[in-house]
């Protein structure tokens, strides 16, 4: 049977297919080495040596943008890498265990919901100086919850089945029967909404970037490429929108990405959304 | 004051009602049976112009003297409530949750009469009391969820009532009840049509319902009307093999004794189930389940036969054992 | 209904509790001395030994603890180290900025996403849905500082309408609203996107109900419906979703304030930071976390006032 895959999911992957590929290609090749100055061509317009200009270094926006697309996905992969097994270790244990752990764990997380990223990164940047390192911790910490909270609730449906209950009666402990059967169940919510986090902490990595809270110079970076460029705007308006453009899609593609896979994995969540 | 004259819904996927004409006049009381899927929800959702808007009407639908078939939203709107009114099958989720129920009475009262807040919430309280809501006072102010399923049905009633209409569709509205309340739901149903003059037409697959609650009766199944007459006539003696399939398939546990081995006799069920919109077969609606069919039923649709002066059926084998 | 209040108002109090110890064990007991950040690598041993005493960092933690909550619940929450001044009159200072610029982005918020989401639903798989969904989708993944860049560029830069930025004072109301106009407006369209999907969703929801279909019975059309019955029941998720946002409002005037050089609390962050001050900062931090814990408190509260039905469960 043929089913026709969602308009969101299509659009999505090509999005994502792009900035994937430029981060990757940036690991191998870009136009001109993306912190190369060259003073004499700074504001330097479009051409067929600098495809997009040049910045007020004479450092070429292309390439810039390719390095930068390298380090956002860097930052979001480990960032959801990192809150998304700690979050789904804590919703399983919290679902194998039940009873007060699970009311703990839960009220626990709600807790964490009261720290938006960027509160975090700004308490870690307080006390250990503003790094890269801080934003992709603080980024981490917010989708602790974010995945405890799905993990559970996804693990708990699994722990009803017979098969759980039939691995239960064979005297499999409950640390087994998470890893064997619950985990590989709600594999499918926890990508999904992996891929929507992933858009989510984009967002958050180019806005601790501008705020100078998250890549710091020369690092490249889209948010930190459009605080400098704010400063240019009478200049060179153009540098603020290259980089602004990049996230939108990056971000865009993610998110259109992950609301596909819900759609194709559980269309009773999505219909009307 | 209301007729149908070869009235049609049809969509892109089939005809779910096909020719049909009917007349109400003021005082009538019909029922419409038919299983679900037959097309009496089709038709009293018509006889309201709520028909889905997908769904393309043709025939003639005419209600106080003007062609309704291709009215918009605002003429119908300008109907309902004052001319025709409905009540829903279930209780429970037809009353707006967040509103006290005396408001959503006094709603229409205020947009179709014009009356103000005061003499609105006057005229809520005398239909409270008219449908027979106990202490009406206290539950004008009271929400659905305060009040039981019989009483959230009377204030369904009382709503539909507020602008006096001149016909109430009652749309299998004590499925949804106890056995009990629904039969004091019926009896409050025919006791206001008298008293009001007002038509009822009520829609069951429940015929011990409709028995008590009307004095005509119209069959249907896949979307045609295929017998009517007298209520009780039709309930003794159907004629309609489809009609006497229906009726063999009441469970009646009184008029049918227990073998000698305990049990009950298997119900007679009409084999086979309502086709799909798509698969209806072009003639008569009924055929491949029939089990008098004869060869020109599957590709030619019967017309009327009378029986007596007040009874019709729509059947091929009817019409020749009639005319033998 | 009273034992609900209590049970909420007490959860609503231990996590303020829970949120105060996270902000003072992360500003506190994570490895690192205030003093050295304070001060700077080349301060000499005497300044930071001064400067220890001063801040209570030879106290032990839980004396230290209880003595930032028990100070903070009599509105000291320290002298800032780059100001010279109780970090409480810097908070009342700046806090009419920050609360001008949140209130005004949440009711534009909501105002633009219910016209938006009840618009959408009403014209269900019509060119307007789809514009709508289209637009808010793009929305949801546009930065709000960059809209922010964009909305100078255009109004500020190319037609010159609007300050691109600054604020200089309220004596002059006219030139004051001017200034929050921008940054209102990017707060705005950011977080109604979000909010217009969850009207939109809801009040489909909702049209699909009973009650719809006996309110289009009693003649009543399809606009009035929408507004009368659509709307309140679809109320519910809307604010929760409305009480996330406004946490999400609230930070993203940190981020807003920036761009437009504001002069309210996440400006006042940001300087903390750089300065290195931080009792400022941990008191921000606080201030800022428990305004969300809050908005989400009062949520709950909401929710009895406007369904009903949970008042007899509560």
């Amino acid at each position: 049977m043929k089913t026709r895959l969602p308009v969101n999911f299509l659009i999505g992957a090509v999005l994502v297919a792009l900035v994937l590929g430029a981060a990757a290609l940036s690991l191998v090749w870009t136009p001109h080495d993306f912190a190369q100055m060259n003073i004499k061509a700074k504001f330097g317009p479009a051409s067929s040596t600098y495809w997009l200009g040049t910045d007020q270094l004479g450092r070429d926006v292309v390439s810039q943008l390719m390095a930068a697309a390298r380090n956002s996905m860097t930052v979001a992969l480990a960032a959801v890498l990192i809150g998304g097994s700690i979050g789904t270790a804590l919703g399983l244990l919290a679902s194998a265990i039940g009873g007060w752990v699970e009311d703990l764990v839960m009220r626990i997380a709600d807790i964490g919901f009261a720290f938006p990223a960027l509160l975090f990164a700004i308490m870690l940047a307080a006390v250990f100086g503003p790094s890269l390192t801080n934003a992709v911790l603080a980024i981490s910490f917010i989708n602790i919850p974010v995945f405890a909270r799905v993990a559970r609730a996804s693990a708990n449906q699994v722990w009803t089945r017979e098969y759980v209950a039939a691995a239960q009666a064979a005297g499999l402990n409950r640390a087994v029967i998470s890893w064997d059967h619950i985990l590989p169940n709600i594999g499918a919510a926890i990508i999904v909404q992996a891929t929507i986090e992933f858009a989510v902490a984009i967002l958050a990595e180019a806005a601790l970037s501008y705020l100078g809270l998250g890549a710091q110079p020369p690092a490249p970076s889209w948010g930190r490429m459009l605080s400098e460029a704010q400063t240019l705007m009478y200049l060179a308006p153009q540098l603020a929108i290259y980089p602004g453009l990049c996230i939108v899609a990056a971000v865009l593609g993610f998110g259109l990405l992950g609301d596909g896979l819900r759609d194709i994995t559980d269309p009773r969540l999505s219909r009307e959304r | 004051m209301i007729e149908l004259q070869d009235f049609s819904v049809s969509f892109k996927s089939g005809t779910a009602l096909r020719q049909a004409s009917l007349a109400i006049r003021p005082g009538d009381r019909t029922g419409i049976v038919g299983e679900s899927g037959s097309g009496k929800t089709m038709l009293a959702m018509s006889l309201m112009g709520m028909a889905p808007a997908a769904a393309d009407l043709s025939g003639k639908l005419v209600l106080d003297g003007r062609d309704m078939t291709g009215a918009d939203d605002r003429g119908w709107e300008a109907l309902r409530a004052r001319k025709v009114a409905m009540i829903f099958q279930e209780p429970m989720t037809a009353l707006n949750p967040l509103r006290r129920v005396g408001d959503t009475v006094m709603d229409p009262l205020r947009l179709h009469l014009g009356l103000s807040k005061a003499e609105a919430r006057a005229r809520a309280l005398a239909l409270f009391e008219e449908v027979g809501i106990p202490s009406p006072v206290e539950r004008l102010r009271q929400f659905p969820h305060e009040l039981s399923g019989g009483q959230r049905q009377r204030v369904v009633i009382a709503l539909a009532l507020a602008c006096d209409p001149e016909l109430l569709i009652a749309d299998e509205p004590t499925t949804a009840l106890d056995a009990n309340v629904a039969l004091r739901i019926i009896d409050l149903l025919v006791r206001l049509a008298e008293e009001r003059q007002m038509a009822l037409l009520f829609i069951s697959h429940d015929l011990a319902a409709v028995a008590r609650a009307t004095r005509d009766i119209v069959v249907m199944y896949g979307g045609d009307i295929v017998e009517r007459g007298p209520t009780a006539e039709v309930l003794t003696t159907p004629r309609h093999p489809y009609t006497q399939g229906l009726l063999g398939a009441r469970p009646n546990p009184v008029a049918e004794p227990r073998g000698a081995d305990g049990k009950r006799p298997r119900l007679p069920t009409i084999p086979g189930s309502v086709p799909t919109l798509q698969d209806l077969p072009s003639g008569c609606r009924f055929s491949g389940r029939c089990p008098v069919e004869l060869p020109v039923c599957a590709g030619t649709r019967p017309g009327s036969t009378l029986i007596s002066a007040t009874r019709l059926a729509n059947c091929h084998a009817l019409k020749q054992e009639v005319s033998a | 209904m009273g034992y609900f209040l209590f049970r909420r108002t007490l959860g609503f109090v231990l996590t303020l509790f829970a949120v105060s110890v996270v902000v003072f064990a992360v500003m506190n007991v994570l490895p690192g001395d205030p003093a050295l950040t304070i001060l700077g690598l080349d301060a000499t041993e005497d300044a930071l030994a001064a400067l220890r005493e001063q801040l209570g960092l030879n106290d032990p933690l839980l004396t230290r603890y209880v003595h930032w909550v028990w100070n903070a619940l009599h509105g000291d929450f320290g002298i800032s180290h780059s100001f010279g001044i109780p970090v409480a009159g810097l908070i009342g200072e700046r806090l009419p900025m920050t609360i001008s610029l949140a209130v005004s982005g949440m009711i534009f918020t909501v105002i633009l996403a219910l016209v938006m989401g009840i618009g959408a639903a009403a014209n269900h798989r019509k060119p307007g849905d789809w514009g709508m969904m289209f637009i808010s989708q793009l929305g949801i993944a546009i930065p709000a500082f960059w809209l922010s860049m964009l909305l100078v560029l255009l109004f500020a830069v190319k037609l010159r309408w609007l300050p691109p930025g600054g604020f200089a004072g309220w004596d002059d109301p006219v030139a004051a609203m001017r200034s929050l106009i921008l940054p209102t407006v990017a707060l705005a369209l950011v977080q109604s996107s979000v909010l217009a999907r969850v009207t939109r969703s809801s009040a489909l929801e909702v049209m699909r109900q009973d009650f719809v279909r006996t309110a289009r019975a009693t003649g009543f059309s399809r606009r009035r419906i929408l507004w009368r019955h659509v709307l309140p029941n679809a109320l519910v998720p809307i604010v929760t979703i409305v009480g996330m946002q406004f946490a999400a409002l609230v930070t993203g005037t940190i981020v807003i304030e920036n761009v437009f050089y504001l002069p309210g609390l996440g400006r006042l962050i940001f300087q903390s930071i750089s300065n290195r001050d931080l009792p400022t900062v941990q008191a921000l931090v606080m201030l800022f976390a428990a305004i969300v814990v809050t908005a989400n408190f009062i949520v709950d509260l909401l929710y009895v006032v406007i369904d009903p039905r949970l008042k007899a469960r509560a």
